[in-house]
């Protein structure tokens, strides 16, 4: 069943979202679809309903803030964007990621 | 804002905001989807497989709701009502299936219910007086024994500890005749003044007593009771001034208390209360009342007792006390008030906890069965998106509701229950436990036993819902869809073996209580006891406390008792045998002794016909005749316990022995006794208790002070045989009231009645056990029937298909029966285990005879209940119709 994979997911795809958001100023659910398969090149293959879960942990993080607005289609949608308390989240969040990875790398290579 | 903060409002606010946002949501999802669609039909999809491609790649809508909703707002609570609510109504879909489950669980809590609740009145709830917790009592612990007794010396020692202690008071209860207008016997509680503001007493008119009022010669004053003033003055306020006469002394009533006042000190209650005055140079140590005191508030129990072990050692050398090592000590009052119900607490705890377990065992296993039956149902939910963790808080809320359900009828059964039994045995008097009120009437619901009542239903819904939760809630939607049957029994099984092996060891303990208890009845206790009627008089302050007088009334009385038609024989004594023994020290004159005694034994002081009307066999020597007085030599007759003991090879009847002597100045103008007889040993403390060495003396030579020393205490003892099938009692009470000019004869009870009184504790704790362990066998007997039944009904095919192939009916319900006796032999052994176990751990005693109803009586009670149990199902199973079984499917 669906849980395990997406607990997995929960932090990276938090990151994704936020970075997507800040880089991007604001997108509604779909838009932030699309830039994370441009982005992971169609390697991170998700249930693009996933996204809502991670909207709204942050939102209820108050990592970020929602307003309704029209969308491509000319349709009411919702809009996405990213807060101050989310940049700094970002950086942070960004920051942990690099050392891990870097680490993650360095034993990798050494092994 | 704080990120927590926001959190916490959004979460406030979400009630109010959901309805909007849940459409917001639908309407964000629906616009997402929208777009996929229109992206996938541009890639060149079929409209109809393009909207299915951006739903399969949107994933479950319905699982995202669902988690959005429970991390919104105070989910865990919302979610818990609901499924609370699903609950019932899935509980009220099963009625059968319900009535089982919540009977089974409020047996359970019943039996727990009703063993809390006697706990809770005795030993946890608080005393009433004010600061109770610092209330103690005092105690003399002299080596191995303790008691509460204490004497004037050491009362006067105690009370100048005022920089430990404070309203250090004495007390004591007497049956005293009130006398003048209609003569009656009643409870009169010595106290000295402190008494009353110890234990917030509450005057209701008048006033408590002075001090000056409780130093000795002053004023005789009395406080009565509220209900002796409605009884006797119906409640009239001019009873305040008048006087009463206790004995022959007149007392006037300065005070009444408020209605509901009970120290806890007395039972029975008091009918009045007068001041102790106890004189502060007594050097009296045959004194004897009990002494309570509250702590000055920075003074701890360990504090005191250091410092008491310094005025012990003090009055150790000071007095030349019978046992110089006698220790001073203070325990809380609630511990020496429940010392003896706590004793059997953990007993009692353990036989309800096993029930509870049972029960809770058979609940898992009816859910088991009802999961099974229900797989495909909590399949959809699965399927439909419901994730694991809220299937298994949806089954656990369902077990958790027949637990309540169950708790609250087990609440109500266990209280009512408990409280009959405690009725039964007149309140707790009989039963040695203090506390439980006129019958039972303090064994009341308060706040202690509806939080243990919720608690425990809860613990049990719990465990019994775990099992049955995990294994619901992992489902294999494929294959549960296709409607396979669930996987193999042995859980179920495992849960009956433990059941029948609980039930086991319950079994055992009530055989053994049982056996000890008719062992108990059986013992012979060197007396006969049929066929004697028990009558008590008080003589205290009367001129019969002069020795010369009271043998005169007894000689006078027995023989008037004795001359009425249907009576074989009167006697009267110092006491009644299993319920009062004195015990005094004795020299064998001639003898060298080391210390100031040889030992102590039994001393009962009686008229000439004592012997004959107990039919207490006279071994050697002669009897006491009514020449036997005060003007001819000492004598004493000792049994034959006390004979071989000290006179081994050798005659007691050539010695002579010095009673009491040291005790107090009374008993040195004992007279030197020659031994005259040997009579036959009786168990007169307690019937498990062996015949210990005992004296016997004449009334008629007692020295006046000790007479009088002693019927102070006790009220003078009649014993009457009867011949016919019952006593002429109200022809007895006459006489006995002629003989003595109009003195009240109390509590006539017959000598069988005091025997089977003597023995109500042990009856009362082999009943109760006895109790808990048939409801142990009744839950195990409807898990054995759970099991079997469940098996045959799912084998009805294979059952169907061997009898359409000629299998014979017998054949098929004994595979059934041995099924269900190899869970019994299995439970038995474990039950064995478990004996042996707690026999390990000291928590249970037998002797090696003791297997015997051990082996025997759990085993085939159990054996024979699984058999019931199973029968309806086995019989049902030859009965299974192929067609129909095949047809099922």
């Amino acid at each position: 069943m669906g849980p395990a994979r997406s607990e997995v997911l929960q932090g990276t795809l938090d990151l994704m979202v936020l970075k997507a958001l800040d880089a991007l100023g604001p997108l509604h659910g779909y838009g932030i679809a699309r830039r994370l398969e441009q982005l992971s090149e169609e390697v991170l293959k998700l249930n693009e309903g996933t996204v809502y879960a991670s909207l709204l942990r942050l939102g209820q993080n108050g990592w970020i803030r929602s307003e309704w607005g029209v969308s491509e289609n000319k349709r009411k949608a919702r809009f996405y964007s990213i807060t101050k308390a989310g940049r700094k989240q970002l950086a942070r969040e960004a920051d942990n990621w690099r050392r891990i990875s870097a680490v993650v790398a360095r034993v990798l290579e050494s092994a | 804002m704080q990120a927590w903060l926001r959190r916490l409002v959004s979460r406030i606010a979400e009630p109010f905001t959901r309805r909007r946002d849940e459409s917001e949501f639908d309407c964000e999802v629906q616009q997402h989807l929208a777009l996929l669609e229109e992206r996938f039909r541009r890639q060149g999809m079929a409209p109809k497989e393009a909207r299915y491609a951006a739903r399969r790649q949107f994933g479950g809508i319905t699982q995202l709701r669902e988690r959005r909703r429970e991390s919104r707002g105070f989910a865990a609570l919302e979610i818990f009502v609901q499924d609370a609510f699903q609950s019932i109504r899935a509980v009220l879909k099963k009625p059968a299936f319900s009535a089982t489950a919540v009977a089974t669980i409020a047996l359970g809590i019943g039996a727990n219910v009703a063993v809390f609740s006697v706990i809770d009145a005795v030993v946890l709830r608080p005393l009433s007086a004010p600061a109770a917790d610092r209330i103690v009592r005092f105690l003399n612990r002299y080596g191995e024994g303790v008691s509460d007794i204490a004497n004037f010396p050491q009362f006067n020692l105690w009370r100048g500890q005022t920089d430990l202690f404070e309203y250090v008071s004495a007390h004591r209860l007497d049956p005293v005749n009130l006398t003048g207008e209609n003569p009656e016997q009643i409870q009169v509680a010595r106290v000295s003044s402190s008494f009353f503001p110890l234990f917030g007493a509450p005057v209701e008119i008048g006033r408590a007593f002075t001090d000056a009022e409780d130093k000795p010669g002053a004023d005789r004053v009395a406080i009565l009771s509220d209900g002796f003033w409605r009884r006797r003055f119906s409640g009239d306020a001019r009873a305040l001034g008048t006087t009463i006469t206790l004995g022959s002394d007149p007392y006037r009533v300065i005070g009444v208390l408020s209605a509901g006042f009970d120290s806890e000190q007395f039972s029975p209650l008091p009918d009045a209360y007068v001041p102790f005055q106890i004189d502060p140079a007594s050097m009296d140590g045959g004194s004897y009342e009990w002494v309570t005191a509250r702590l000055k508030p920075s003074v701890t129990v360990a504090l005191a007792n250091a410092r008491l072990s310094a005025v012990a050692e003090q009055y150790g050398r000071e007095r030349s006390s019978l046992s110089p090592s006698t220790m001073f000590e203070v325990e809380p009052l609630r511990e020496t008030l429940t010392y003896s119900t706590r004793r059997f607490a953990p007993l009692w705890l353990g036989a309800v906890s096993f029930v509870l377990l049972i029960a809770c065992a058979n609940m898992t296993n009816l859910m088991l069965v009802r999961g099974a039956g229900r797989k495909r149902e909590i399949a959809i939910c699965a399927a439909t998106g419901a994730s694991r963790g809220r299937l298994i808080r949806q089954l656990l809320t369902e077990c958790i509701a027949l637990a309540v359900a169950g708790g609250a009828l087990g609440l109500a059964l266990g209280l009512a229950g408990i409280r009959a039994l405690v009725a039964m045995y007149s309140g707790g008097a009989a039963l040695n436990i203090p506390r439980l009120g006129q019958a039972g009437s303090a064994v009341t619901l308060d706040w202690r036993l509806a939080g243990f009542a919720i608690v425990i239903s809860s613990i049990a819904g719990v465990l019994s819902g775990i099992l049955p939760a995990l294994q619901g809630s992992s489902v294999d939607l494929s294959a549960a869809s296709k409607g396979q049957p669930p996987g193999s029994n042995k859980s179920r099984w495992l849960l009956v073996v433990a059941q029948i092996g609980l039930a086991s060891v319950l079994l055992s303990a009530a055989a053994l209580m049982i056996r000890g208890y008719v062992g108990l009845r059986l013992i012979d206790p060197g007396f006969d006891s049929s066929h004697i009627e028990t009558l008590e008089m008080s003589v205290s302050a009367t001129r019969f406390e002069k020795t010369a007088d009271l043998s005169q009334l007894i000689r006078e009385g027995a023989e008037r008792v004795r001359a009425l038609p249907g009576v074989e024989s009167a006697s009267a004594a110092c006491c009644i045998p299993l319920e009062t023994v004195w015990q005094l020290p004795f020299i064998v004159e001639g003898r060298p002794v080391n210390g100031r005694f040889h030992a102590f034994a039994g001393w009962t002081f009686v008229s000439p016909d004592y012997f004959k009307t107990f039919k207490i066999p006279l071994l050697r020597g002669r009897g006491f005749t009514e020449r036997d007085d005060a003007s001819a030599p000492g004598v004493v007759i000792i049994n034959e316990a006390m004979a071989r003991r000290y006179w081994p090879g050798a005659d007691p009847l050539e010695d002579r022995l010095i009673v009491g002597r040291g005790m107090r100045p009374e008993y040195d103008k004992d007279p030197v006794r020659q031994i005259v007889g040997i009579v036959g040993d009786i168990r007169d403390q307690f019937l498990n208790v062996s015949p210990r060495p005992a004296m016997y003396v004449p009334i008629a030579q007692l020295p006046d002070g000790i007479n009088s020393v002693n019927l102070r205490l006790l009220p003078v003892a009649w014993f009457v045989r009867w011949r016919e099938s019952s006593p002429p009692l109200k022809a007895i009470q006459s006489e006995l009231q002629r003989a003595s000019a109009g003195l009240p004869v109390a509590r006539s009870r017959s000598m069988d009645q005091i025997k089977i009184r003597s023995l109500a504790s042990a009856e009362f704790q082999a009943l109760l056990v006895t109790v808990f362990s048939a409801a142990a066998l009744l839950l195990a007997a409807v898990g054995v029937y759970g099991v079997v039944a469940h098996s045959v009904e799912q084998r009805s095919k294979e059952l169907g298909i061997r009898l359409a192939l000629g299998a014979e009916p017998d054949a098929i319900r004994n595979r059934v029966m041995l099924e269900a006796l190899w869970m019994a032999l299995a439970g038995i052994v474990v039950g064995f285990a478990g004996d042996a176990g707690l026999y390990r751990l000291h928590l249970i005693q037998f002797g090696p005879s003791d297997w015997n109803p051990m082996f025997f009586a759990a085993p085939a009670a159990l054996g024979l209940a699984t058999l019931l149990a199973a029968w309806i199902p086995a019989l049902r199973a030859t009965r299974v119709d192929p067609v129909a079984a095949l047809r099922w499917e």
